[in-house]
């Protein structure tokens, strides 16, 4: 194990000093999140690939907490904390170490304990204006450690999203296809079950099944109650017998329902597959959806406000990619990722995005919006003055 | 001193130190003419194997054979697969001559309660954990000491509405006392878990696991060492 937390100590932080002086500029204020935090908030929050290298471990009380693997839940914390309610907007950045479990030998791109320089906008009505100016700050920054040029990314998890509710498809059919974009490779098995004709219904089953009637399912609990009943099964675990009934009935309905149209997976696929300079991305995704009857005109004219404020703002040559976004469940829109302007370039110096739902998630009483964006600053150190 | 792989000429075999899984490793070695004893009283934990020069046996838990294996600390142990791959999720890539040695039989599995009629295949599984984190703003929560393999077979399998809670005994009791909702434990028949309530996912089965010998790249090994291996695997084949 590495006897020291940061090699190059001095240099991160006459860094850190010069990014959070760009932050400050931009009005916003520092804070400094608690390392520890509760484990729950995490795991039940940011998607599988973090939450499998958050280091988790029980304390005397048996309280089950976590060294924090990102920045953004904490921080979000701290605003509920001071403002429960969460009725003024807020903006506050932070600099500070974070720690993910990293397999294989140690790499100094991939520090398992790094340190994060970002910031987080909260409950600002003008979600664009918002957006650019998260974007715009973090490059600022960048650009002020003495980066000088970029390969930008951004995306807009919002799109799939679009896609799906333009289906006119069953409500339980549309979660399954939201939830499962964020589960990479799961996806693509996913549409080629539900494009399939329906495989014969489990004989296990048939006798509850037969008993329900999807035209009234409030009636379902009653008979999974008494088929448990007589086959002895007690309930146990949290799930109660309205939230089981809740997917027999679904189980039942799905097998009356026509397999998903083939036009319709096909566009989630070439949407999946999807990369393209950003200036010319919003009007491609909506012919792609076009062509299979979907109208995402709503969400695609969103993508292209957002490109033509940035190319105002000075960024042009920005790439779109689809995939951006899948590692972090919050996400709810725009997202962006800034990396070295090499050849392979290295892991990301920077990335944030859109998160409206999560303050929420955390005990807000509405869905505030909310963006944000932090600085991978080793790497960025290492993008400037070279490798350690 | 005790012996350890990564000084030392002597091959450092670890043995299972409790249990059915001590009693018919000794039995297997014994029978292929491999006596092994203790040396001291009978709870010491050091050994030697009669007949084959070169060799110190280290009496350990099965959990420690695998964390040893993983370091090197020893250079062949006995202990079951579920372990290993636990310790190591580039277990192929760490050991070698990996022998299935015909006992210690058990399957790792996903298990969910019984009452979950609506839940019998992974895919079964992610939906109603997906549908669960809607209603309650947690995820369902499932118990193991298998933290490893279960992160790495749910992967696989596309299930990611969960989240682990680390179990070290009676994990089958969990989802009953509400510590959780589902398990992923070992079983050899099934009547623990039935006795619990719960029932195994259709596709639920990880890993069919039972005691194996293997050897470690990570030790040292010395031209003593390598003679005794090739000693002890030849009479292991020897039927």
């Amino acid at each position: 194990m590495r006897p020291e937390s940061a090699s190059r100590f001095e240099a991160l932080e006459a860094q850190a000093e010069t990014i959070m002086a760009v932050f400050r500029a931009a009005g916003y204020e520092r804070v400094a999140p608690a390392i520890l935090q509760p484990a729950g908030v995490f795991l039940d929050r940011v998607g599988e690939d973090i939450r499998s290298r958050t280091y988790v471990f029980t304390d005397l009380d048996g309280e089950e907490l976590c060294l924090r693997p990102d920045l953004t839940v904490p921080v979000c914390r701290i605003y509920l904390d001071r403002d429960p309610q969460a009725a003024a907007p807020a903006r506050y950045a932070y600099n500070g170490p974070a720690f993910r479990y990293q397999a294989g030998a140690p790499n100094p791109l991939r520090p398992r304990e790094f340190r994060q320089a970002g910031i987080e906008s909260f409950g600002e009505a003008d979600a664009l204006s918002a957006d650019i100016g998260v974007f715009a700050t973090t490059w600022d920054a960048m650009r002020a450690a003495g980066l000088s040029s970029a390969a930008i990314t951004i995306g807009d998890v919002g799109l799939f999203r679009a896609l799906v509710r333009a289906m006119p498809i069953a409500d339980w059919r549309r979660n399954r296809l939201l939830g499962a974009f964020w589960r990479g490779d799961a996806l693509p098995r996913l549409l080629s079950r539900m494009t399939e004709p329906h495989a014969a219904a489990r004989t296990d089953l048939a006798p509850v099944l037969d008993r329900i009637d999807p035209d009234a399912p409030e009636k379902a609990a009653d008979v999974l109650r008494e088929h448990l009943d007589q086959t002895g099964a007690p309930f146990i675990g949290a799930r109660t017998a309205e939230e089981i009934a809740a997917r027999l009935v679904i189980i039942k309905a799905d097998m009356a329902e026509p397999p998903l149209p083939a036009a319709y997976a096909e566009a989630l696929r070439a949407y999946l597959a999807f990369a393209a300079p950003a200036n010319e991305a919003a009007g491609r995704i909506a012919a792609l959806a076009r062509a299979a009857g979907l109208d995402v005109s709503h969400a695609a004219e969103a993508l292209e406000a957002r490109v033509d404020a940035l190319t105002a703002a000075g960024f042009s040559g920005l790439t779109f990619s689809s995939d951006l976004g899948r590692r972090f469940e919050y996400y709810t829109g725009f997202v962006f990722e800034m990396a070295a302007a090499e050849e392979n370039p290295p892991p990301a110096l920077a990335s944030g995005g859109r998160y409206d739902g999560l303050l929420a998630a955390l005990g807000a009483p509405c869905v505030i919006p909310a963006v944000g964006a932090a600085i991978h600053t080793e790497r960025l150190l290492a993008a400037v003055k070279g490798a350690p | 001193m005790t012996p350890d792989a990564r000084n030392g000429d002597n091959l450092v075999l670890a043995m299972p130190s409790k249990g059915r899984l001590m009693e018919d490793a000794l039995a297997l070695f014994s029978a292929r003419g491999l006596r092994i004893e203790r040396l001291g009283d009978e709870r010491g934990y050091v050994g030697r194997m009669r007949g084959v020069t070169g060799v110190d046996v280290l009496f350990l838990s099965a959990s420690e054979i695998s964390r040893h294996l993983q370091t090197g600390a020893v250079h062949l142990g006995v202990t079951g697969e579920d372990l290993l791959r636990e310790q190591m999720a580039d277990a192929d890539e760490r050991l070698f001559a990996m022998t299935p040695l015909g006992f210690g039989h058990a399957d790792v599995v996903v298990a969910a309660p019984a009452c979950w009629l609506d839940v019998s295949t992974m895919a079964d599984l992610e939906e109603a954990g997906a549908m669960f984190f809607r209603a309650h703003g947690r995820r369902l929560k499932v118990a193991t000491k298998y933290m490893n393999v279960t992160r790495r077979f749910f992967a696989a399998k596309g299930v990611s509405s969960y989240r682990i809670v680390e179990s070290l005994g009676a994990t089958e009791a969990t989802p009953a006392a509400g510590a959780a909702e589902a398990i992923v434990d070992i079983t050899s028949t099934g009547a623990t878990l039935r006795a619990n309530h719960l029932k195994v996912l259709d596709d639920g089965v990880i890993l069919r696991s039972q005691a194996n010998l293997a050897g470690t790249r990570a030790a040292r090994w010395s031209k003593t060492a390598l003679a005794a291996l090739q000693t002890i695997r030849e009479a292991l084949e020897r039927r």
